[in-house]
């Protein structure tokens, strides 16, 4: 099932490009009624685009719920179920943004799910196991699930932020925001969701280990993780969208800090800590 | 904006971008060493500047007390910084010589079944400590997740997961058998009758979990094999299986007693992420005796600061999500409505 969903959010991405090019390709072009046929392959080309995204995010729920079914407790343990729950994310959140904040990039969401999909089907380890007496808290589900939530949203501001340092717009028939302001929502979207992520793994070690702060390698990531994006609210009051590469750079930045957090801290031997059974 | 308002800005945000790096830092150098450096003076003289440019900052820019929810923030970041600095060990010498409070700060505690304990031994230091009260320990006991599973494996790579089911007969294939748990052991011990070995579960303190398990093969033989949780499986060359038993922890409990002056005055049972909160204390299931099972190692942690900080995580939180959240909601469905 996983590797349908990876095989849909790559076709899905493939398919969406391919749209986007033959619609810029027809929009430029001097003979119009070719130009408007070649357009309405585009649009044809974009919806099937959208559907192999929705086909691949059904099948991530699919195999998400069997997981669920088959392990018996909130698939959220390890980083095979983080990931797996990320790839089934992106869809709604693609969903969501578009909907209700006028933000785009529904291409590049489509590789982010493919991306974070692909290291639940082809690297980490699916062996299913039952929960340590630590996990067995009622922080557990949302402590993770709120922080898998906000990464996705900080992965497309980085998106966004990318697309503001290659110079790109926003296409102006869809309404949508330009990227530096795009990037600046999508962090106010997702802020929130890390702070409650990082005061409800403070307030979850309080319980388990006896201290709301243990130093721990894993937190002093998530910590400066936080602070990056603390960083970027400050500077962007500082100078508002004068400076807007370096705006980018922050929330580009931020997503940085937050792969080291979710995946170098737990893969890499360098920083062993509370957070291994996590890997 | 004025040049003082941009110079608080200014060093608001390097101090922003250096505890970044700190923190980058404190994670290479693992949670020990970070929690030493995090607590050293220069790092003191850090947190207390930090707290007192938020401080400031709130003073000098009308927005933060104008608008609530971003003094929630700043304010919860203050409460935060503050009943951490309340809180820790330096912060407890600093109560203890302004108003002579003494507490202990963190410590460890062994209590064995049966009997009552108020020593705790300091962390950082050989000192023990006493509470003014008693803590008894009833029991102590370690809960496993049902069903148990031994685990086969033939000389063929094959292998089998079997839940442990007394006298439940499973069959490995025709061609290759059935296997049967016959008896569970806690304390696995063997004494000599005779000329016979014969194995008995002792009752006395101690943990040997083993099973005995029956192989038939498919022409009637029967083979008795022992196998033990706590010793690596081992194989001769006449076997045809390699067993293993393990068991999975499901929690650690202690059942615990509150005695002052004689009389029981709260009880509880610990459990991990359940702890107890007494006299000023919160106590943690830490560790227990692994050989017996006889006595439990309960982490004794000082209360001070933990509401001044989760008062500030409440703060933090409901400021984060009223201004880049509901303020955005609510002045949508406002001009819907208009």
């Amino acid at each position: 099932m996983i590797y349908i969903a990876i095989a849909a959010y790559l076709l899905a991405f493939v398919t969406s490009m391919l749209a986007f090019i033959i619609r810029l390709f027809a929009t430029n072009m001097l003979f119009r009624r070719i130009g408007r046929i070649l357009y309405l392959f585009g649009r044809v080309l974009y919806l099937f685009g959208r559907i192999l995204y929705l086909f691949g995010f059904a099948f991530a729920v699919f195999a998400y719920g069997y997981r669920w079914y088959d392990v018996r407790h909130v698939p959220l343990q390890n980083l095979f179920e983080v990931f797996l729950c990320l790839g089934m994310i992106c869809y709604p959140v693609s969903w969501f943004c578009r909907r209700f904040l006028r933000i785009g990039g529904g291409c590049g969401d489509m590789l982010i799910g493919a991306i974070v999909l692909f290291p639940a089907g082809f690297v980490f380890n699916a062996q299913p196991q039952r929960l340590p007496p630590a996990l067995q808290s009622w922080l557990f589900a949302p402590h993770v699930a709120v922080y898998a939530l906000s990464y996705i949203f900080m992965a497309k501001a980085a998106l966004q932020a990318v697309r503001q340092l290659a110079g790109q717009a926003s296409n102006p028939d869809e309404k949508l925001l330009p990227p530096e302001e795009a990037t600046y929502r999508m962090i106010c979207v997702g802020f929130p969701l890390l702070t409650l992520g990082l005061i409800l793994g403070s307030w979850w070690g309080k319980l388990a280990w006896g201290d709301y702060w243990d130093w721990d390698p894993k937190e002093m990531w998530s910590l400066a993780s936080w602070l990056v994006y603390v960083g970027y609210f400050h500077f962007r009051y500082m100078f508002g969208t004068k400076r807007s590469r370096i705006n980018s750079a922050w929330a580009i930045t931020g997503l940085l800090v937050i792969v080291i957090t979710l995946l170098w801290v737990n893969l890499s031997q360098l920083f062993p800590g509370l957070h291994s059974y996590a890997t | 904006m004025s040049k003082f308002k941009r110079a608080v800005l200014r060093i608001g945000l390097a101090l922003i971008i250096l505890l970044i790096f700190l923190s980058v830092y404190g994670a290479f150098i693992g949670a020990g060493r970070a929690k030493s450096f995090f607590n050293s003076l220069p790092l003191a003289v850090y947190w207390i500047t930090l707290i007192l440019l938020l401080i400031v900052g709130i003073l000098v820019f009308r927005r933060l007390i104008c608008v609530p929810w971003l003094l929630f923030i700043h304010a919860g970041c203050i409460l935060i910084l503050a009943g951490a600095v309340w809180g820790s060990q330096t912060g407890l010498k600093l109560q203890s010589r302004l108003f002579g409070a003494d507490k202990i700060p963190v410590g460890q505690m062994a209590i064995f079944e049966g009997e009552s304990e108020n020593r705790v031994a300091l962390e950082n230091d050989d000192e023990v400590r006493e509470l003014p009260f008693y803590l008894k320990l009833k029991d102590f006991r370690i809960e496993y997740y049902k069903p148990e599973y031994l685990y086969i494996q033939n000389r063929g790579g094959k292998s089998w997961k079997i839940p442990v089911e007394i006298n439940a007969e499973f069959s490995l294939g025709d061609n290759i058998g059935t296997v049967r748990v016959v008896r569970k052991f806690e304390n696995f011990k063997i004494k000599i009758e005779g000329d016979n070995r014969v194995p008995y579960d002792d009752p006395q303190p101690g943990s040997n979990p083993a099973l005995e398990v029956e192989i038939q093969s498919p022409d009637g033989q029967v083979t008795t094999k022992y196998v033990f949780e706590r010793f690596p499986s081992h194989i001769h060359p006449e076997d045809r299986f390699l067993l293993s038993y393990k068991r999975v922890i499901s929690d650690y409990v202690s059942e615990l007693q509150i005695v002052r002056n004689d009389k029981v005055v709260a009880e509880k049972n610990i459990e991990v992420n359940h702890p107890f909160h007494f006299g000023g204390y919160h106590f943690y299931q830490h560790s227990y005796d692994d050989q017996a099972g006889q006595y439990t190692i309960l982490m004794v942690v000082s209360d001070t600061g933990v509401t001044i900080v989760y008062a500030g995580y409440l703060m933090l939180c409901v400021g984060v999500f009223w201004h880049f959240w509901l303020r955005h909601i609510f002045k949508a469905k406002k001009a819907d409505g208009d």
